[in-house]
């Protein structure tokens, strides 16, 4: 008699595992000659201006509305559209700047009422893994704890994907969601300036910081601005994330923190 | 004290809510973002809250350059970096606001004061959002802006602590009558409502009203009851799908 599962680590059913990880893992290992081609990035946020020289290209997206009759509460429209505020295009560059060819799918989700934003948050993270993203990137979050359910459930279903979630954590000290999950690439920001900086927190829930503060970010009409925040660091390792699947695709999330924590400034 | 008690219950509970209720709405957050310009020497601090369709933002209070043309004024909650900072429920500080052709330029314009740079909070409870504090142009900063954002966290948090529990006080006055009016069934109920429908407030008028209505359909049959309850279910969903 087996139990349930067991099954799956039968002779005959266990599959050889190519695993990906060298003895020492370096950045020349990691992404050197990637650059980021072929992997699939949603920036889950506010659009994508697409016209802004710093973004170069945007392959797809959708936006993303709260709709009472709809099922879960929002409904997705497929398409083209324009950034609300300013702020996806800004991670969006940033992205590229790390990972020049990831292809980026703007989903927006902010800038319609507040009231379900929750639910709309969740909806385009759904709508980014139905659709193959490999990283989902999300500057933003909430705090309220009705949430809390929902957001593991998708971020769980996202893991078992092996899709990677990097999440901004919100600068208040307390859980905001889905920035607090285990599965979740959890990002705050270093003072550096350097793209390619990355730092590993051995005390998580924030596990990894990269730039955010006072850094020259792409803005609407083609523009910059000079700006801090949480939600500009995680779009940093959303980028490094892109340009590591882009030479080692079969990485899962679990992979991918053990490279990222071997290749960090203050472990390498 | 009249002779109807429950009447006198009800109205006392009504207006010993925002009596009891600390003085945390306007004077507190006053007191903190005069408190906040002051540590980041800025030109000026402000608090802009939520209204109850989460549409609009209106700043309540404000300290510094342009504080009176400030106070009162609302904002459609998805404009601006105010904006962004509550949908998204991250803070967010900008340098050259200027050169962001969404930021509320109007707003800024209208009391008088265009700031260079502004950092947004926004007031985050585990069970809701209320609004947002700002801080435009401030000279404390020294290049260390997350050090300023932990800093404006911590002011963000007290305020939000206030407005919430002034919130509960104000919901007071309200929850205390209608216990009141549930826990004495032997007295008469239609009287307080109706005297309750009449002296209410006008935003409370109608829901007074309602509940004189629903007092009266308790004493109808089964069948009545459940055609109103049909007919009111089918009005809200109507009402949602048409609301705004």
């Amino acid at each position: 008699m087996k139990p349930a599962w067991a099954w799956q680590f039968d002779p005959g059913t266990l599959r050889h595992v190519e695993a990906a990880l060298p003895t020492a893992i370096t950045r020349e290992w990691a992404w050197e000659g990637s650059t980021g081609a072929g992997v699939k990035v949603a920036v889950i946020d506010s659009g994508i201006d697409a016209t802004n020289p710093a973004v170069g290209s945007v392959a797809g997206g959708a936006v993303v509305v709260a709709d009472p009759d709809a099922l879960r509460g929002a409904r997705v429209i497929e398409g083209p559209h324009e950034d609300l505020f300013g702020h996806g295009t800004a991670c969006a560059a940033i992205i590229h700047a790390v990972a020049p060819d990831a292809e980026l799918y703007s989903v927006r989700v902010l800038g319609e009422k507040l009231t379900g934003r929750g639910t709309v948050f969740a909806e385009g993270m759904r709508w980014a893994l139905a659709h193959g993203m490999q990283v989902l990137n999300m500057s933003l979050s909430t705090s309220r704890v009705d949430y809390y359910g929902m957001f593991h459930e998708i971020t769980d279903a996202a893991y078992f994907k092996q899709a990677m979630v990097v999440c901004a954590v919100n600068n208040v000290r307390a859980p905001s969601y889905p920035s607090q999950y285990a599965s979740v690439f959890s990002v705050a920001a270093h003072s550096g300036r350097d793209p390619f900086r990355l730092e590993y927190n051995p005390s998580p829930p924030v596990e990894f910081g990269a730039p955010g503060i006072d850094l020259e970010v792409a803005w609407l009409g083609g523009k910059t601005i000079r700006a801090t925040g949480n939600s500009f660091a995680a779009p940093h390792i959303s980028g490094l994330i892109a340009r590591i699947l882009g030479k080692h695709p079969t990485l899962t999330p679990f992979q991918m923190k053990t490279v990222l924590m071997a290749v960090a400034d203050n472990t390498a | 004290m009249g002779d109807d008690p429950l009447a006198d219950l009800a109205q006392l509970a009504s207006d010993l809510g925002p009596v009891l209720r600390p003085r945390g709405d306007e004077e507190f957050l006053q007191a903190i973002v005069e408190t906040a310009r002051l540590v980041f020497d800025a030109a000026a601090c402000s608090i802009a809250l939520l209204d109850d369709f989460e549409e609009v933002l209106e700043f309540r209070v404000a300290a510094g350059t342009g504080a009176e043309a400030t106070v009162g004024l609302k904002i459609p909650a998805d404009r601006g970096i105010a904006g962004w900072a509550v949908v998204a429920g991250q803070p967010i500080a900008i340098d050259d606001v200027r050169q962001d052709p969404r930021f509320a330029s109007d707003v800024a314009e209208s009391t008088g004061y265009v700031p260079r740079s502004i950092m947004a909070m926004p007031l985050e409870s585990e069970r809701r959002t209320f609004g947002v504090i700002e801080v435009l142009d401030r000279r404390q900063s020294g290049g260390h802006g997350a050090d300023d954002m932990e800093l404006l966290g911590l002011f963000a948090r007290q305020a939000t602590l206030a407005v919430e529990t002034s919130r509960i006080f104000s919901n007071l006055g309200q929850a205390l009558f209608e216990a009141a009016a549930l826990a004495a069934p032997g007295l008469d109920v239609r009287a307080a409502l109706a005297k309750r429908a009449a002296t209410a407030p006008k935003a409370q008028t109608e829901l007074a009203e309602l509940a004189l209505l629903f007092h009266d359909l308790g004493r109808l049959g089964a069948d009545e009851r459940l055609v109103a309850v049909r007919i009111v279910d089918d009005f809200l969903t109507y009402a949602r799908k048409h609301q705004r």
